[in-house]
């Protein structure tokens, strides 16, 4: 009898342990994410016009333009709400005023290592004590945040280029 | 009495010049350092059945490359020669404006066109200026390829004398030029060639706009400067006569002058009053005007440091086109 209870309990347990370890598995694949990154590059076509190209990031020196893209894809089984994407911009780095991109999303910055987020324009830093709107040297952080919902199957993207200091 | 008007006046000058220079940022600041890893993780958040789920995506990392660039700037204006001197130094800059740490290799070149005569490259014709002075001094160390090349890092810079023999053939206002060249040894040629690997901690290099070499040159400029200095003196005695009693007043006068070609630069008069005679205080004429006794903002005064008192008048840049320079003071025969 108890040896039987206890065979039970056991079991329980270990269904609810599989429970929890595919409910963390299926968060966890919720949203499929990635960023990659490459250089912007200036070629002559034949028709010698001048434009950027995006090229692999392989070599890149002071000066040069990075433009580093996340993308998100929701893979789970229901609509994703309030997908915030957040970026941190490295020290070494500095963003290009108004080379930020995401369809469908609200984008704001942060010039206090992502305390507080603002829209561009609304973005102030206090600077030898006076107050003055943020300029794109001053931004540490971009923020993102999706209007809609995501739905299953679809795909975000996020984009944004800086200079290599 | 002594005159002083002699290039080592305008190597003086040359080191203010170069202060300028410092204390002015580089236009070209290096960047970021190469080698360093530049790594990017976005964060993404989402709500899901009501509780907010924070995933962070891979990390894109780039390694930051090194770019080779390198300038040299010269830091003595012309230098002033006379035929046949030997070790004449001229103070050049090599600078490495790229992102690494680079060692260069110097060469010197004196036989450049559009010369009027070609300066002789010294036996160490490439030397550091090691005491930092901006003058060649005994301690400089010559520079010996594939032994102490320069290794610079990022920003910084090291300061080069070429230094030349005059030949006995030019003539007053004769221009020789000499070229100081530095070149990474990593690597040189069309900027944009990728070195793959060779960049500091193991990222790529690039050479920069630069070609990964620079030159610049220098000039000797002959001035074989003549300069005639007369001193008289005239005596008035208290009697009313010329007698040097004591109590006489003597008035030296001394006439300096440039008469030939080229410039006598910051050129200066120092005469000590003469013993048994004592100064008479606020007697300093230049060309007729006073200068005070003391050391203030005016081209002369009494200088009463060492154990002689000694007028000192400054003349500046003189030459034959300026006329005779004429200092006036008085004494008291004691």
């Amino acid at each position: 009898m108890s040896e039987t209870g206890n065979m039970m309990k056991a079991s329980l347990l270990v269904s609810l342990l599989l429970l929890v370890a595919s409910a963390a598995a299926q968060e966890a694949n919720y949203l499929d994410v990635k960023t990659t990154v490459q250089k912007e590059e200036l070629v002559t076509t034949d028709s010698g016009e001048r434009q950027t190209r995006l090229v692999a990031a392989d070599t890149v020196l002071p000066g040069d333009t990075v433009v580093y893209t996340i993308t998100f894809t929701n893979v789970g089984g229901e609509a994703a709400d309030d997908v915030v994407v957040t970026n941190p911009i490295d020290a070494s780095l500095t963003y290009v005023d108004g080379s930020v991109f995401g369809a469908g999303m609200r984008i704001e910055f942060s010039a206090d290592n992502g305390q507080t987020f603002a829209a561009r324009d609304a973005l102030t830093v206090v600077d030898n004590g006076a107050e003055r709107t943020a300029a794109a040297a001053d931004y540490t952080h971009i923020r993102w945040t999706m209007e809609g919902t995501l739905d299953v199957g679809s795909t975000g993207v996020a984009r944004f280029s800086a200079t290599v200091d | 009495m002594m005159l002083c008007a002699s290039a080592g006046a305008w190597v003086r000058c040359g080191l203010a010049l170069a202060a300028l220079c410092i204390a002015t940022p580089v236009a070209l600041a290096a960047g970021v350092p190469a080698g360093t890893q530049i790594e990017n993780t976005a964060t993404v958040s989402y709500e899901l059945s009501g509780s907010t789920v924070s995933i962070d995506t891979n990390t894109a990392t780039l390694t930051v490359a090194e770019r080779i660039d390198v300038v040299v700037t010269r830091q003595s204006p012309q230098v002033l020669v006379q035929p046949g001197e030997s070790n004449r130094a001229i103070l050049f800059r090599v600078t490495n404006n790229g992102n690494g740490a680079e060692s260069f290799s110097l060469t010197i070149n004196s036989n450049l066109a559009g010369n009027d005569f070609n300066p002789v490259p010294a036996a160490a014709a490439i030397v550091f200026d090691t005491d930092g002075s901006g003058d060649l001094n005994t301690g400089d160390v010559p520079y010996q390829p594939g032994v102490n090349d320069p290794v610079l890092a990022a920003d910084a810079s090291v300061d080069v004398f070429l230094v030349n023999d005059i030949p006995t053939g030019p003539v007053n206002g004769d221009i020789g030029r000499t070229e100081l060249t530095a070149t990474s040894l990593t690597g040189s040629g069309a900027p944009g060639t990728n070195l793959p690997g060779q960049g500091d901690g193991g990222s790529d290099a690039v050479i920069g706009t630069s070609g990964g070499t620079a030159a610049e040159n220098g000039e000797y400029v002959v001035a074989d400067v003549q300069i005639s200095i007369v001193k008289a003196q005239q005596v008035a005695d208290q009697f009313g006569g010329t007698e040097p009693v004591p109590g006489a007043i003597v008035t030296y006068t001394v006439t300096i002058e440039v008469t030939s070609a080229g410039i006598a630069s910051n050129a200066f008069i120092r005469d000590p009053v003469p013993v048994y005679t004592s100064y008479n205080a606020e007697s300093i004429l230049l060309n007729g005007n006073p200068l005070s006794d003391a050391a203030d903002g005016d081209d002369g005064e009494l200088d009463t440091s060492g154990t002689t008192p000694t007028i000192v008048v400054r003349l500046g840049d003189l030459e034959i086109g300026d006329g005779p320079q004429v200092v006036e003071f008085q004494v008291t025969i004691n």
